[in-house]
C-alpha cells in the first residue's frame, strides 16, 4: 500500500515536471493533440463511411458501432497517457538508459512509464466520453444511476488489458537482442477491437478474446450499456481479464528486466 | 565491516553471430547461432569501508560489467556479491537507496528540465527529508561551485559542469558507497583536479567507500589507495598502488646534456663498474637508465666529476608506463621478465 502511495507522489512530481518542459514547447502540445484527434476522426468518418452503404453490419446499427468507438477511446486514451511505450526498446535497452532507471529506488516499470507520461492523450479519452454521449441519447438508452461507477470500473479493466499486452511486448526487448517487428502486428490486431466483434469469423473473434483480448476494450464491456447486443456475463469478465492479463504483463517484465544486459559501454 | 564483498564473480553473455552476406542473413532468420562471452572470470576482492579503490583495465577488460553487477543492474551468472549486506540484483530497491552511481558516458539527469528540477525529483524518488536534502545540497552546491548553473537545463550545460552536476546528484541521499564509471572522461584538468579534491573531500568528511573506475592513471595516483586490475576478465592485480610502482616500475632514467658531442664509448666508461645501460638522445646528450636498487646519487657523482654538464633532467617511471606495460604484455609478471 505505502508503495502505491509512493508511486502516486511521484506520479505527481513527474507531472509537475511534464508540464514545466511542455511549457516551453506549448506549440508541441497542441500538435500532438489535434493530431490525436485528428485519427480519431478519420476512425469515425470510416465508420460513416461505410454505413453510407449498408443500413448495419451484421445486425449492428451505426450509431451502435459509433457507440462502442467512443467507449474504446476512454481506455485508449488512458493506456496512452501511462504506457507510452513505443520507443522503449531503442531508448531503453539499445541506449542503455534502463540502466539509470535500475539503480534508482523505485519499481522499473513505475519509473518507465512515469519518463514517458503524456497526458494530452487524455483529451482522447474525453472526447470519447462526448462521442459515447451523443450515441446513448441517439439510440434512446435508458440510464440508470450506478451505470457512471459501472463505466469507471469497467474503462479501468480495459485499460489494464491494454498495459498488460502492451508491457509483456515492451519486455520483449529484454529477451531478444534486435527490436523486434511485433508492435505494428499487434498494433493492427488491437485495431479489429474497436469494432463489434460479431462481424468477424470465428477465428479472429477467439483470437480476440482469448488470446489477444482486445475485444475487452471495446465491444464486451460497452454492451454493458446496450439494449439489443447485452452482454453482461462478458461485460463482468472485462474486469477479471484486465487483472490476469495485467498480471501477465508485469510478470513478463520482472522477468525480463532480469535478462537485461546493458549497451556496453 | 566489508562495504564491498564478491567471490568467485562470473558474468557470461550470449553473443549473437551474425553471418555474412544475404544468405547468412536469411539462414540467421531461421537459425541463430550464439557464441559464449565469458566477460567476468570468476573474480573475487574486498574492499573495506571507507577505502577509495581504483578498478582499471583495457577497453573491454570486464571493468563496466563488474561495476553493473555490484550496482544491481546486471545479474551474476554465478558466484557471491554482498555490497553493503545487501545481494544487489535481488533486493534491488532497497540496496540503491544506500548507494550513488554515476556514468561518465550517461547521463542520471533528466535532459529537458533545470538542474535543480531534476535533484528535487531525485530527492523524491529517494525519499531525502526536505531538510535534510537542504542542507546537503547547499554543501554540494558550495564545494562544487555550482550556484549559477542550478537553474539551467542540463542540454545547455558544458561537460564538466554537467559532471559535478551528476556528482551531485549521486550524494544527494548521502550514499555510503559511491560508484564512478569513468567519472572524468573527457575533462579538462581544471575540472579533473576540481572532481578529485571533492571525492577525497566526501571520502575523509563521510567515510564515503568510492570504487572508481578510469583510464586516466592520475586519477589513481591522486585518490586511490589501492588498485584492483583486470584483465580479459581476470584479477591480475590487487594491492596498492605505491606496491605496484616498487614491485613493476623498471627504474629511473636520467638525461645529461653535455658541453661538448659525447660518443656511447665515452659515457659508458664514465660510469665503469656500475649496472646502467646508456642510449644516446643526440649529438650532445645521452640518456642513462638506473635500476630501482641503485641510488641516482652514485651515478651523478660519478658523470658530474669527469665530464662538462650544462643540464640534467631526472625522469621517473610513473603509473602510464608501469600500466601500459603491463597492458602491452598481460600480466604483472611478464613485465618483471622484462625488468631482469
Amino acid at each position: 500500500m505505502t508503495k502505491i502511495l509512493f508511486s502516486l507522489s511521484l506520479f505527481r512530481e513527474y507531472i509537475a515536471n511534464y508540464i514545466k518542459t511542455k511549457l516551453t514547447y506549448r506549440a508541441d502540445f497542441w500538435v500532438e493533440v489535434a493530431s490525436d484527434l485528428l485519427f480519431s476522426a478519420m476512425n469515425l468518418i470510416f465508420i460513416f463511411v461505410v454505413f453510407q452503404h449498408t443500413p448495419s453490419l451484421g445486425d449492428w446499427s451505426e450509431a451502435e458501432v459509433v457507440f462502442v468507438y467512443g467507449y474504446f477511446m476512454i481506455p485508449y486514451g488512458l493506456f496512452s497517457t501511462f504506457s507510452n511505450l513505443w520507443n522503449f526498446s531503442e531508448r531503453y535497452i539499445v541506449k542503455g538508459e534502463m540502466d539509470r532507471i535500475l539503480t534508482r529506488p523505485a519499481g522499473s516499470l513505475t519509473q518507465v512509464m512515469l519518463e514517458n507520461v503524456d497526458p494530452p492523450s487524455l483529451i482522447g479519452s474525453l472526447v470519447g466520453l462526448g462521442i459515447m454521449a451523443t450515441a446513448w441519447w441517439r439510440l434512446g438508452l435508458s440510464f440508470d444511476w450506478y451505470d457512471p461507477f459501472v463505466l469507471i470500473v469497467l474503462a479501468l479493466g480495459s485499460t489494464l488489458v491494454y498495459l498488460g499486452i502492451y508491457t509483456a511486448i515492451a519486455a520483449l526487448s529484454f529477451y531478444s537482442d534486435a527490436p523486434t517487428g511485433i508492435t505494428p502486428l499487434i498494433y493492427n490486431i488491437q485495431n479489429y477491437g474497436r469494432y463489434p466483434i460479431q462481424i468477424y469469423n470465428k477465428t479472429i473473434r477467439f483470437l480476440l478474446t482469448w488470446l489477444l483480448p482486445f475485444a475487452f476494450v471495446g465491444v464486451y464491456p460497452a454492451s454493458f450499456f446496450l439494449e439489443e447486443h447485452r452482454d453482461p456475463l462478458m461485460a463482468w469478465l472485462t474486469p477479471a481479464v484486465g487483472l490476469v492479463v495485467g498480471a501477465i504483463g508485469l510478470g513478463v517484465w520482472t522477468h525480463g528486466v532480469k535478462r537485461y544486459r546493458g549497451a556496453g559501454s | 565491516m566489508l562495504a564491498i564483498d564478491v567471490n568467485r564473480l562470473r558474468k557470461q553473455f550470449k553473443v549473437q553471430k551474425n553471418r555474412e552476406g544475404l544468405k547468412g542473413a536469411v539462414l540467421d532468420l531461421f537459425k541463430r547461432e550464439h557464441t559464449l562471452v565469458t566477460a567476468v572470470k570468476d573474480i573475487s576482492f574486498q574492499i573495506p569501508q571507507g577505502e577509495i579503490c581504483g578498478y582499471i583495465g583495457e577497453n573491454g577488460a570486464g571493468k563496466s560489467t563488474t561495476i553493473k553487477m555490484l550496482t544491481g543492474i546486471l545479474v551474476p551468472t554465478s558466484g557471491q556479491i554482498h555490497v553493503n549486506g545487501f545481494v544487489p540484483h535481488k533486493d534491488r530497491e532497497r540496496f540503491v537507496k544506500e548507494i550513488g552511481v554515476v556514468f561518465g558516458q550517461r547521463s542520471q539527469l533528466w535532459w529537458d528540465i533545470g538542474v535543480i528540477e531534476s535533484f528535487r525529483l531525485l530527492r523524491k524518488v529517494y525519499r531525502v527529508d526536505e531538510t535534510d536534502f537542504k542542507r546537503r545540497l547547499d554543501e554540494l552546491i558550495e564545494t562544487l561551485d555550482l550556484g549559477d548553473l542550478l537553474n539551467r537545463p542540463v542540454r545547455k550545460l558544458s561537460l564538466g559542469q554537467r559532471m559535478r552536476c551528476e556528482l551531485v546528484a549521486a550524494l544527494l541521499h548521502q550514499p555510503s558507497i559511491l560508484f564512478l564509471d569513468e567519472p572524468t572522461i573527457g575533462l579538462d584538468i581544471i575540472v579533473k583536479t576540481q572532481i578529485r579534491d571533492f571525492l577525497k573531500k566526501i571520502n575523509r568528511e563521510h567515510g564515503t567507500t568510492i570504487l572508481l573506475t578510469t583510464h586516466d592513471l592520475q586519477d589513481i595516483d591522486a585518490l586511490c589507495s589501492r588498485v584492483i586490475m583486470l584483465d580479459d576478465g581476470h584479477i591480475i592485480y590487487d594491492g596498492g598502488l605505491n606496491e605496484l610502482k616498487d614491485r613493476w616500475s623498471k627504474g629511473r632514467e636520467i638525461v645529461f646534456q653535455f658541453t661538448d658531442a659525447v660518443s656511447l664509448d665515452r659515457v659508458n666508461s664514465l660510469t665503469a663498474g656500475l649496472d646502467v645501460r646508456w642510449t644516446k638522445e643526440n649529438e650532445m646528450a645521452a640518456k642513462v637508465w638506473i635500476p630501482r636498487e641503485m641510488n641516482v646519487s652514485d651515478v651523478l657523482a660519478r658523470v658530474v666529476s669527469s665530464a662538462e654538464i650544462s643540464d640534467i633532467k631526472i625522469l621517473e617511471t610513473n603509473t602510464d608506463e608501469i600500466v601500459r606495460e603491463i597492458y602491452r604484455t598481460g600480466s604483472p609478471e611478464a613485465g618483471e621478465g622484462i625488468r631482469g
